[in-house]
This record gives C-alpha cells, structure tokens and sequence, in this order.
C-alpha cells in the first residue's frame, strides 16, 4: 500500500502528517492512518510548506537564485523541505463497525491512500437515490454514493452552489434516477424550463418515460401536457407569501371568496355585490392586479382567460398532479413562460394540495402508504427568503417547517444561502455544496450542516465543476462526492431502452 | 360548409328494453334532425353501439335511418369507440361500411415505423377528414405515441380529427380518474377536434387546437348520467360557428334523498310529499337516497308503494339508487379492489376473528372459509342431476369441515 505520509504532531481534529517526497497530497483528500486494531478515516482540510531550514536562511537561498542566478542545492532536499497537511478525523473503522473518531493515530504512524475496501461500511440504503461517486481530492473512487430517498427527501435537500459549478447537472442526475426508480414523487418548479429537454439531450429521453410527467404552456411536445389550471382551483389562500395583497385588500378578497366560493375570481372581475361596503378604490386593485397576474382581459362584461388560467379547461389538473406524484412520479412544471409572480403561485396552488392531502392521509392512518413528495424549487430565496418571509409565512415555509410529519419535503436550490433564514436553514437536512467562492454563503451553509464543516470553507471555496461536498444526518460523514455528467451518466440507459413491437391493430391499412 | 357531430349512441346500452328503445329513439331524432338542418355530413365520434355484435333488432333500427340518411345523399363518417371496437375485427361497423352506409375513416399505412393517417375526402365539400379508433383502457394511447403528426399538419384545406379518447386537460372534476391523454397528442391545426368517448358537452379551443368538441352521449347512458345531463345531444358546425343541439327523448324528475337521521318511515313520507302533487306524464323518475338511516334496514323503505304511486302517474320509468345509503345495522366494509379473488380475499379479512368456532384459530378460520367457498362455487356437471349436485357439494363440504352427515 503506497504511503502517503507520517503523523507528526497536532491535536484531535487538527493532526499534521508530513508528506512523503513524490507524493502530491490535495484538499479533500481522505487517507488512512492504521492503528493496530483500528484504522482511523482522516480527510485533508489545509495543506502547508515545511521545512527544516530557518525562514531566514529560505528567503537568502530563494534571493541568490533569483538576484545572482546561482543554481546552488540543498543536499538530501527531500529530507529537508517537504509539504505538511493538517487533517481532521472522520470515522475510526473496525472490522465491523464504523464510528465518530473519539481518539489521535498512532503518533508515527503511517498514512496511506483510502481504498474502496477501506470503505465497505459505505452500504446503498433501501430506496436508494444516486448522487455521485465519493471523491478523495480531486480523485474518483469506484464507490457509489447512494442516500437513502425516502429519509432525505422528507427531510429536505438543499443544492447550493455558484453559477456554473453544476447544479442543473445534479438535479438533471438525481431526476433521471427518480423516474428509473419511481419510489419518491417530485414536482419539479422549472422556470428556466431546462430538465425535460425540448431541444436536447434530458429527461425526456428516459427508458422510463411514463414515469415523467411533463406540463408546458408553451407549445408542448406530443405526449406532454398543457398547462392550464382551472380558475376555481384558485383560493385567496394561495397567494399567501407569493402576492402581496395589503389588509384592505385580504379583507375584501376574503370577503368574496366566502361569499361565492369557487366563483370569487369572476365575482371579483364583474364586481358583483357583495353586500359589505369595500373602498371602491380597493376592488379596482384587486380587480386590476387579478387580471394581470392571472393573464384575463375583461371587456363588455366578459372575461377572456388568455393564459394559463382557464375556465373551461383545467378542471383536473392540481389533482392529476397530486395523483401522479403519488405514484411515485416526478412531475415537471415549465414555468418559464411566466412572471416570477405568476410562477409562484401556480407553485404554491399545486404545493397546497400536496401538502393539504397528506396531511389528510396522516390523520386517516394511511400517510405510511404513501411514496415521500419533494418540491423541487429553484432560485429558493424567491420563496424561503427572510425578507418574502417578514410578510408571513407561505406554503413552502410552512413545508420547510413541518412537511418532514408528512412525508412532504423541499429540494431547494440556490446559490445564496445566506438570505434563507437560520431556521430553515438547519430544517434542512441534507446539504448538497458545491463550489462557492462567497464566503458569507458558505459560512451560512457550513453554520447549519449537519456535521462539522468549520474547517471546511477552503475546501468548499475550491471545489471544482461536478464536485460536492454532502453533509446529511443520513451519512456517517461529510461525503466529498463527484457528480457525474448527465450526457455520460444516462448514456448506458439509454442504449438499453428496447425497440418495442408495435402493432397497429384496428386501423385499416 | 356544415355537419353534424354526434358521438356515444351506445346504442343497446341500457339492460332494461324501455331504455334501450330510448337510446335508438334519440339516435333516430339526432339523424332526423341532422337532415331536418340540411348538413352536408354527419360525424359519429365513436360508440354507435354499445357493443362489437349488437342486438339484430337494435341493429336493423340504426341499419334503417343509416339507410335513409343515404338515400338523401348525405354521408356518414365514422370511428370505432371503446365499446364498439373489436380486437379481433368482428365489429359490426365493418359491416355497415362494406354495405356503404358509412365510411371508417380511420386508414392509414405504417412509413418508418410510424402510424400515417390517411384522410377522407368528403367529396361534396372538400373536407378532409381522419381520426383515431378509442380502445378499452386507453389502448389507443400507443398509436398516438407513434402516430406522424407532420403530415397531418402539413396539409392544406378544412380538416376534421375525429377522435374518442379522453383528453387530460379537458376532463372534468367528476372524471379526474378516468384514464386519459393529454390534448398534444392530437394533431394540430385542423379545423375542428370530433371527440367522443367522454360523456360531457364541451366546445374548448386551446393554443394550436381550434374547435374540440366532446357533444356528450345522444341520451344519457346511466343513472348519474340522467340526473347530471337529463338529456343528450349532438353538435352542428356551420360556417365555423359551433352550436349544441340537446335531444329530449324524455322528461327527467330527479329526487335526492338525505337519509341521515331518518327512518324507513320519515323517507317513505317524504318522497310520497315530493310526488304527491305532481303528474309524471313520459317522465323517467330518479330516485337517490344516501346518508345513513337511523333505524331499520334500507329494504324497510316501501319502494313498491312508491313505484306504484309513480306508475299510476303516468311514469315512463321509476328507477332508485341507494348506492351511497347504509344502515346502522351493518357495520360499512371497506372495499378498496375490483378483482373478485381481492374482494372475496378482504372480505374474509375484515370478517374472521379467530372466534367464531371454538377449535379454529384465526388462521385456520380463514383457510377454511377459503376452502369452503371454493367447495361451493362447484359447477354442477353435465348430465348430473340437482340432486346429485347439492349431494356432491355437501360431501365435499362435509370432508373439509371432518363432519358426518
């Protein structure tokens, strides 16, 4: 076994090994220092020089070579400068078990490159969802990552990372291995409509395919879905933390919502009486920001319904929604055509009735039947931010708050963190990093993982595309993870996919 | 250029033979009425019939109007739907069409392993008009997930889809479990979407599909359908204007019972109130009680006398649904499966104890009402005598129970 170096110094948490001349150890990397009957996990987390010459004997050498171009050597250099790398311990591993490192390495002794046997506490869980391959440094190791679904998706994810660093790549991975799998439910919020690939390689080119729902306004392919969501479906409720209405305002809404029920939008545009005194003023606004946030016109005391929002068709489409994430089926949204306003509220109309029918299944007694739902949001902020927040809470930070008692999570993808509050922050349970260069986004990731990243900030500054760091209560350890590429990734299922027999029975040829 | 659609005669649909008359006799007005109007051709989106191989006497009734319509030089063209498509081919609309009553329009050749529709020409108009069979459990899905919509597109002129299949995005509430597409299958483009199989009137446009059109059954093909439609219809275009036309064949009185709370007594009272003063003349009377009585049995509910009462009013036909009424008698069961062995299988489950006899533990209770029920669902063999076969059951039952008779 190829070693890498020697412990010398430090202390729990912060163990200095010296590196063996020829060897390049990285940041990140996870190495083994074997005791006699335990071999103990450790991972690099800062990498200095060292040397056995005096700093001001270093700067006249480094000085000659540059001033008076001498070519003058340190005899047994190997011996005299070296690299040292400051680790922190991960696990201690037995023949058996594996568990938190409570104790230092033999002082002295050696340590080496982990192996994939090193690793065989690393098991794939029941109803697995595949992230990556675990990562030493910048290297890929031949051991599968997989959590397990229903636990971290109850639980919320998080995906974090700056622009570029891959995070549609990961979520276009972890759906393709959802619809194979068909275990988890996830409703997909796509404003930049980019995982159904229209025009390119995506999820619709899955073997699996009815496993995808897909919902477009614009356009959509043959198979898929228009959007158009009935008018009725719509309930004052749901603008909650996603419109802002002022009191007066709710007030009157609220007022003709129980007064014509399902019908209160068409009230409300017709201006129909309502037998309590509003300010003319304040139906005008609701009226006007009606019609444009739900894309109507109204002229000679008719509507027309230009958009999404329909009167005569729709009429299923929350449930179909609902039904299919219950069977297990990841349901993706084109939102893209769409006001950020307009966007949010068909998420919170559709996240409502998921939320609102498991719970009605936890007080039936049959929530545990049901497959865990995950809400895919991206840009989370939109939604989780403080300051959407300071205005009252909505449906997803109701979910982020209390969905894991039934079975509902978020999957929140951002790439600033920071302006998520600290409490749902540490709601979440599994935190997907990737590269971020902000260090007040890392810190607001790393103050709410679940285990200790404190001496973590570098690595995570440093991590290139496709690499991620995972910290989850469902993981023995942070997990350095490297995600693979999606075009690689479903190649091999795709090349599976059987050409199927059809036959056109019925038709008259 | 004008035409009629009509879809979902489910001719021969009703068990009773009154309401199987009905649904030929609104058939009958809806062709009358199509002639009356002077359409150049009627479109039949599927379920003519509610069967492959209907009756012969239902049969020579639509043989005879398609007949007429013929002879007044106005063409019929046609889908198979779920009910009369035939997967082995043995559906009487072949029939119709090989004796030029009508004209399938669902043709067409498979190019790169593709389904290519052909059109028809209606010739007096130049409309062009194809479509897609339905099949039971929205078989017809595979076709449509291969079916060259480019050349379909492609092609200029006034074109009709006509189609029998539920679309997703049109389905009502009541319908959010019926198995469905979504409306992008369908080609776009053409001029009006002919569609059948769901029994409701809808006249939608969405972005790229102009004119779909469900016009609902020609009379309504079952009790809730009755009471939620109260008649059928069918569609006139004319001039690309749209315009339903409803068909009463007859008169439809629908009354809603809430039992909650009540007795046999208090319900019998007041449907007796509700009818008392009222004449039912060619009228379908429609009885619904749910809710849960609060005493006696649903049987206790004097429906003879009410039938009586109704029929000496000149009823054309008292009908009653007590789907969704229970009695506090009787424990609800909960039935979740459709398959018989399922059912069979629940029941069993909700039902045995492990008390009922002395000696059997649960376990045994239950393996033996299996094997019981087996025993006796025997058939009687042939050229056994009814004696002989209650004598064989017993013997058998007998055996399993280790009884001496």
């Amino acid at each position: 076994m190829e070693i890498k170096g020697l412990v010398i110094s430090g202390k729990f948490g912060e163990i200095i090994i010296r590196e063996k001349a020829g060897e390049k150890i990285e940041l990140g990397e996870l190495l083994i220092a074997e005791n006699k009957t335990s071999k103990i996990l450790l991972q690099v987390y800062d990498l200095l020089f060292g040397s056995q010459i005096s700093q001001s004997n270093l700067e006249l050498i480094s000085g000659m070579r540059l001033e008076e171009n001498t070519s003058m050597k340190f005899m047994d250099k190997n011996l005299r400068n070296y690299n040292l790398a400051m680790l922190k311990n991960i696990l201690t591993l037995t023949k058996n078990n594996s568990y938190s490192s409570k104790s230092l390495p033999d002082f002295f002794s050696k340590v080496r490159e982990v192996t994939k046997k090193d690793l065989k506490f690393i098991t794939k869980p029941k109803n697995p969802v595949y992230i990556g391959n675990l990562r030493s440094g910048s290297k890929t190791l031949d051991v599968k990552i997989y959590l397990p679904s229903a636990k971290v998706f109850s639980h919320h994810v998080s995906l974090t990372a700056a622009t570029g660093r891959g995070k549609s790549n990961l979520a276009s991975v972890l759906l393709w291995d959802m619809i194979k799998k068909n275990h988890t439910g996830i409703l997909v919020l796509d404003p930049h409509d980019e995982y159904y690939g229209r025009h390119s390689l995506g999820l619709k080119d899955h073997p699996n395919k009815k496993n995808l729902i897909y919902y477009s306004s614009n356009n959509p392919p043959a198979g898929t879905r228009t959007l158009k969501i009935n008018i009725k479906s719509i309930r004052p409720g749901h603008f909650n933390g996603v419109y802002e209405f002022s009191t007066a305002q709710k007030e009157a809404i609220n007022s003709y919502y129980r007064r014509f029920k399902e019908n209160w939008v068409e009230a409300v545009i017709k201006e129909r009486d309502l037998g309590v005194n509003f300010h003319e003023g304040t139906i005008s606004v609701i009226k006007r920001r009606l019609l444009s946030l739900l894309d109507l016109d109204f002229f000679d005391e008719k509507i027309y319904y230009k958009g999404v929002f329909d009167k005569n068709s729709g009429e299923t489409t929350i449930k179909d929604i609902c039904n299919e994430l219950e069977s297990g089926r990841v349901v993706v949204v084109d939102t893209s055509n769409f006001p950020g306003a307009q966007e949010l509220l068909i998420g919170s109309l559709i996240t409502t009735q998921v939320f609102h029918r498991y719970k009605h299944y936890k007080n039936k007694g049959d929530l545990l039947e049901k497959p865990v739902i995950s809400i895919l949001l991206e840009e989370a902020p939109r939604v989780l931010g403080k300051e959407v927040l300071e205005s009252g809470p909505n449906i997803f930070s109701t979910i982020a708050r209390e969905g894991r008692k039934f079975r509902v999570g978020l999957c929140a993808i951002t790439q600033l963190p920071s302006l998520i509050p600290r409490q749902i922050l540490a709601n979440i349970n599994t935190k997907i990093i990737m590269g971020i260069e902000m260090s007040a986004e890392r810190q607001a990731i790393i103050d709410s993982a679940a285990q200790d990243l404190s001496s973590d900030s570098r690595a995570i500054a440093s991590l290139d595309k496709g690499e991620a760091i995972i910290t989850s209560n469902f993981t023995k350890f942070a997990m350095p993870v490297k995600i693979p590429l999606f075009s690689e990734y479903v190649k091999k299922d795709i090349e599976k996919k059987n050409k199927e027999n059809l036959n056109f029975s019925g038709i008259k040829f | 250029m004008k035409f009629a659609h009509i879809a979902d005669c489910h001719v021969g649909g009703w068990r009773d033979p009154k309401l199987k008359n009905l649904t030929i006799d609104a058939f009958d007005k809806a062709i009358d009425q199509s002639i009356e109007k002077q359409v150049d051709f009627i479109l039949i989106s599927g379920d003519l019939f509610n069967s492959s191989i209907p009756d012969v006497s239902l049969l020579k009734r639509v043989v005879k109007k398609l007949k007429h319509v013929n002879k007044k030089q106005i063409p019929v063209y046609i889908i198979a739907g779920s009910h009369d498509f035939s997967p082995s081919g043995k559906t009487m609309l072949d029939v119709l069409e090989e004796a030029g009553l009508c004209i399938n329009v669902v043709k067409g050749e498979v190019v790169e392993n593709k389904l290519r529709l052909k059109f028809t020409v209606d010739e007096k108009t130049g409309a062009k008009i194809t479509g897609m069979i339905g099949k039971k459990g929205m078989l017809e899905k595979k076709f449509y997930e291969n079916l060259d919509t480019k050349n379909l597109e492609q092609e200029a002129g006034f074109k009709i889809f006509m189609f029998h299949s539920a679309l997703t995005e049109l389905k009502p509430k009541e319908l959010e479990k019926m198995d469905s597409s979504p409306v992008s299958y369908l080609p776009k483009g053409f001029n009006y979407y002919a569609g059948g199989h769901v029994h409701i009137v809808k006249d939608v446009s969405l972005e790229g599909y102009k004119n779909i059109v469900y016009p609902g059954p020609v009379f309504p093909n079952n009790f809730s359908e009755l009471e939620k439609l109260e008649k059928g219809g069918f569609f006139f275009y004319e001039d690309g204007k749209t315009s339903f036309n409803p068909i009463q064949v007859k008169n439809v009185f629908s009354l809603r019972i809430n039992a909650n709370n009540k007795t046999p007594e208090q319900i019998n009272q007041e449907i007796i109130d509700e009818i008392k003063n009222k004449e039912f003349i060619d009228t379908i009377v429609l009885l619904r009680i749910l809710g849960k009585l609060e005493t006696g049995k649903t049987t206790d509910i004097d429906f003879k006398r009410i039938y009586s009462m109704l029929y000496n009013k000149s009823a054309f036909f008292v009908m009653k649904n007590t789907y969704s009424l229970k009695t506090k008698e009787f424990d609800d069961i909960k039935i979740m499966h459709s398959e018989i062995d399922e059912i069979e299988d629940t029941l069993i489950d909700e039902q045995a104890n492990g008390e009922n006899i002395e000696s059997w533990d649960l376990k045994k209770e239950k393996s033996m009402i299996r094997q019981l029920m087996t025993s006796f669902n025997l058939d009687k063999k042939e050229g056994e005598k009814v004696y002989e076969y209650q004598e064989r059951i017993l013997k058998e039952a007998a055996k399993l129970l280790d009884i001496e008779l």
